[in-house]
């Protein structure tokens, strides 16, 4: 069953095209990889999904519901969410209180609006800790969040995404400036939460991860898809190669 | 000792007035308007007891959600811009109230004297206190009482998510805003809160002082509020406080001898701070931070 | 007092031709804002700096009348610079927060070293001789319209000062760096210009215009005061925003405009009352209109 439904999604600013007449469908469960060279309109497609900027044309649809022009708060009631391309993290807070502030209590439990905003709870504490080992920082609970290594923000950045509870989440390039060793780790998290049931969407560069994680991949050039299919086949496109490496 | 009776109250309403603004300021937003909450609390909870002869602890409540609801109203328009426009917005604001109170004129006759608030005149005999027998030392007593609970409750707010929620958003909206967080509502019930604390602010001076008129609350005013939180860093509540102690306390009262220059002083030292430690007096007692140097 | 159309429109001229000063003003903030994205709040503290020097330097050295207006601008560069220098220069390029506050504190400085030396009392300017005196009058279908020499003169030499002004924007190359400073900083510096020389240059530029404006305000008020620094501040904030951030033609329209409702204002609602409704218009804009009139979509902060 489809989760995310793209239909026509199109986004200029002023006259360039970033997005042109783009479809997808996404399942629910599955990690669906979007790919491109650089310029492609990736990025701008999560920021119109996400609710970052308005689609010029097209619609979205989550569970069949329309999200167009909806607000990226109300994307995260809706339950997407994302990192970002260029880490931003609440520098100032520590890294458990970066976590807090994206939790959200399941709907059947939710406490009142006091208790959400002021008070504490047990199953906040337990998905805080959960979170917290789930990434490796447990050791970081208490440090500011600026104080974190580069790998460290990029792991806090994408255990806050799963913080709001999402059903599907959108990570805007996890892998960039990673070595082997944290690419491989980044891949285990990511197969730990489709293991939970959420479904990912992954823009990435770094091809390793990509086709290693990924069921079913979009090739995205100028705005437009050029290929889609399985990692293979992607890999085998004649279009694709042309598109990264000339012709 | 009614002298620093005098300076305890002053850095009592300042330290409010600053409190006012630092909360604000967690949420990213330089507010100019601060003063014209102060003054909409002065004026209205001053009506109250001189005009209807309420109780101080009503009145003063009233003065505050009065504020705060203008701070509210404000809010939305306000909000709708970022930055400095916000900062334009506000300054035009609280020049609308000044310019009000400098208009407002509402007296009546009370045993045989005109009491109230008389336009360019000021507001005079806010009389509450000395009628009710409190002396000066009470006055200064419940200040610093409504002092130490909005510090008690800013302190909480930083122990609950609430507060955590405002550091967010002052740090990167887009980030919050993508985290779940509606960046309307926590902006407007910073603005509410501020308004809130500032008019109970200006009750308190209004019945203190038992004058105020428009020059109470010009943009200098403004300034000050605004510098304190700014001068005093935003880690935690007791930087405003030093901020107001050593600029009323020090500058201000005990450089009495310097006269004028001390306004002149108090532009310079703001040159000077900014240029020198731009994150405000508290930045040197913080540990130097890798992830910011560049 | 019975108020007749005609006072309107007369009122409505005066202000207009008032105006003029308000949109020099306003041009100066949108200037500084435009090459830096950040706002100076000192700068019409400057400016009503800049004529008090030239005031002050003319009596002293007892020079004709108008030395003033060539020296007040001179000093309106000069103090113009001087707020670059210890309120912009050296603070973090994308601290806009610590700049303004610096700039704040700039306007107190200036303000206060004003009324030191003044004791906080008025001075009184020199009017402008056989314009003061011109009135002209002109009938238009049963009206007879009313034109002060004074306002006329203040009117045609602040068009002077911005055609001068567009002429050194969009005609020397000089214009051509600020504005590609303005556009692209980095990529103007690695084409060699300069960010600190281009942006001292604009703000010398601002400042001339702002000692221009000041003169003539108080020129056709007939004195100069301390307490004329925060209004003039915040009038011609007024201005920068209903005009839209960055805009010239704006900043010139919205002068003109809020010189001719505060007029009307005046006539309709008397002194005390006047500013109340010019800043509630800037509240109105921010409702309804945001960016101002000709303002580029503000996404910053």
């Amino acid at each position: 069953m489809s989760i995310l439904k793209v239909d026509n999604l199109c986004k200029n600013f002023g006259g360039v095209q970033a997005v042109n007449g783009l479809n997808f469908e996404i399942n629910e469960g599955e990690i669906f990889g979007l790919i491109g060279p650089n310029g492609s309109g990736k990025s701008t497609t999560i920021n119109v999904i996400c609710g970052l900027y308005q689609p010029s044309e097209g619609s979205i649809f989550l569970n069949g519901k329309k999200i167009n022009g909806f607000k990226p708060n109300q994307c995260v009631d809706m339950g997407i969410s994302r990192t970002f391309q260029n880490i931003r993290l609440f520098g100032d807070l520590t890294v458990w209180q970066n976590l807090w502030v994206a939790w959200k209590d399941d709907r059947k439990n939710q406490g009142s609006w006091f208790s959400n905003w002021f008070g504490k709870s047990e199953s906040r504490e337990k998905l805080i800790s959960e979170l917290l080992s789930f990434s490796g920082l447990e050791t970081r609970a208490n440090d500011l969040a600026s104080n974190l290594s580069f790998g460290e923000q990029r792991r806090l950045e994408l255990a806050r995404a799963v913080a709001s509870k999402p059903k599907l989440i959108f990570l805007d390039e996890p892998a960039a400036g990673m070595n082997k060793e944290e690419v491989k780790e980044l891949r285990d998290r990511i197969f730990r939460l489709r293991d939970l049931g959420i479904t990912i969407f992954l823009v990435e560069h770094v091809m390793d991860l990509v086709m290693n994680v990924s069921n079913r991949i979009t090739v995205l050039n100028f705005g437009k898809a050029i290929s889609e299919g399985d990692p293979e086949s992607v890999q085998n496109d004649k279009a694709v190669q042309e598109a990264y490496f000339g012709q | 000792m009614d002298y620093y009776l005098g300076v305890f109250q002053t850095i009592g309403v300042h330290t409010l007035l600053g409190l006012s603004a630092y909360i604000l300021l967690l949420t990213g937003q330089v507010s100019m308007a601060q003063i014209g909450f102060f003054a909409i609390g002065a004026y209205s909870s001053g009506v109250l007891t001189v005009i209807f002869s309420w109780n101080i602890y009503p009145a003063l409540a009233f003065g505050a959600l009065l504020a705060s609801f203008f701070a509210f109203l404000v809010g939305f328009p306000a909000l709708r811009v970022k930055g400095l426009m916000l900062v334009i917005a506000t300054i035009a604001f609280s020049e609308i109230v000044r310019l009000i109170t400098f208009n407002f004129v509402w007296m009546v006759e009370k045993d045989g004297i005109m009491v109230g608030a008389e336009g360019a005149q000021g507001f005079r005999e806010i009389r509450y206190f000395t009628t009710n027998g409190w002396d000066s030392s009470q006055v200064v007593l419940l200040i610093w009482i409504f002092v130490a609970i909005v510090m008690a409750m800013l302190w909480w707010l930083d122990r609950v998510k609430a507060g955590a929620v405002l550091r967010a958003v002052g740090n990167d909206e887009l980030a919050a805003q993508s985290s779940g967080i509606n960046l309307t509502t926590v902006k407007v019930a910073a603005m509410t809160a501020g308004g809130f604390i500032a008019g109970l602010g200006g009750g308190l001076y209004a019945h203190a002082v038992s004058y105020v008129d428009h020059i109470t609350f010009t943009i200098l005013m403004a300034t000050f509020a605004i510098s304190y939180p700014i001068l005093g860093g935003t880690k935690n509540v007791f930087g405003t406080l030093l901020a107001v102690i050593f600029i009323q306390g020090i500058l201000i009262e005990a450089f009495r001898f310097l006269e004028d220059w001390r306004l002149i002083i108090f532009g310079l030292l703001i040159i000077l701070v900014m240029n020198f430690m731009p994150d405000g007096l508290v930045s040197i007692f913080k540990k130097s931070n890798p992830g910011k140097g560049n | 007092m019975n108020i007749e159309f005609i006072d309107i429109v007369q009122a409505l001229i005066d202000g207009i031709l008032y105006g003029s000063t308000y949109a020099l003003i306003g041009l100066g903030f949108t200037l500084i804002f435009g090459a830096m994205e950040k706002l100076n709040m000192a700068y019409a503290a400057s400016s009503i700096g800049g004529a008090y020097v030239g005031l002050g330097v003319s009596v002293l050295l007892s020079l004709p009348l108008y030395a003033i207006f060539l020296i007040g601008p001179i000093g309106g560069g000069l103090l113009s610079v001087l707020v670059y220098i210890c309120c912009f220069r050296y603070l973090p390029s994308n601290n806009h927060l610590a700049a303004l506050m610096a700039s704040i504190g700039g306007l107190f400085f200036i303000d206060e070293i004003i009324s030191h030396e003044t004791d906080g009392s008025p001075l009184d300017f020199p009017e402008l001789g056989i314009f003061s005196e011109a009135y002209f009058e002109i009938e238009f279908s049963d009206m007879f319209l009313g034109f002060r020499g004074d306002l006329i003169f203040v009117m045609f030499a602040s068009f002077l000062a911005m055609l001068m002004l567009m002429y050194l924007l969009y005609r020397t190359r000089l214009g051509l760096a600020t504005r590609a400073v303005s556009q692209q900083p980095i990529a103007a510096q690695l084409c060699g210009i300069s960010i600190h020389q281009t942006n001292s240059v604009t703000f010398i530029l601002a400042g001339v215009l702002g000692g221009i404006a000041g003169c003539l305000a108080a020129a056709s008020v007939g004195v100069i005061s301390p307490l004329l620094v925060l209004p003039l501040t915040v009038k011609g904030l007024v201005v920068t925003v209903i005009g839209g951030l960055g805009s010239i033609r704006g900043a010139i329209i919205a002068g003109l405009l809020v010189g001719g409702l505060e007029s009307v204002f005046l006539l309709l609602r008397g002194v005390n009352e006047r500013d109340i409704y010019v800043f509630l218009l800037l509240f109105v804009f921010l409702v309804f209109r945001p960016n101002g009139f000709f303002g580029a979509e503000i996404d910053r902060d």
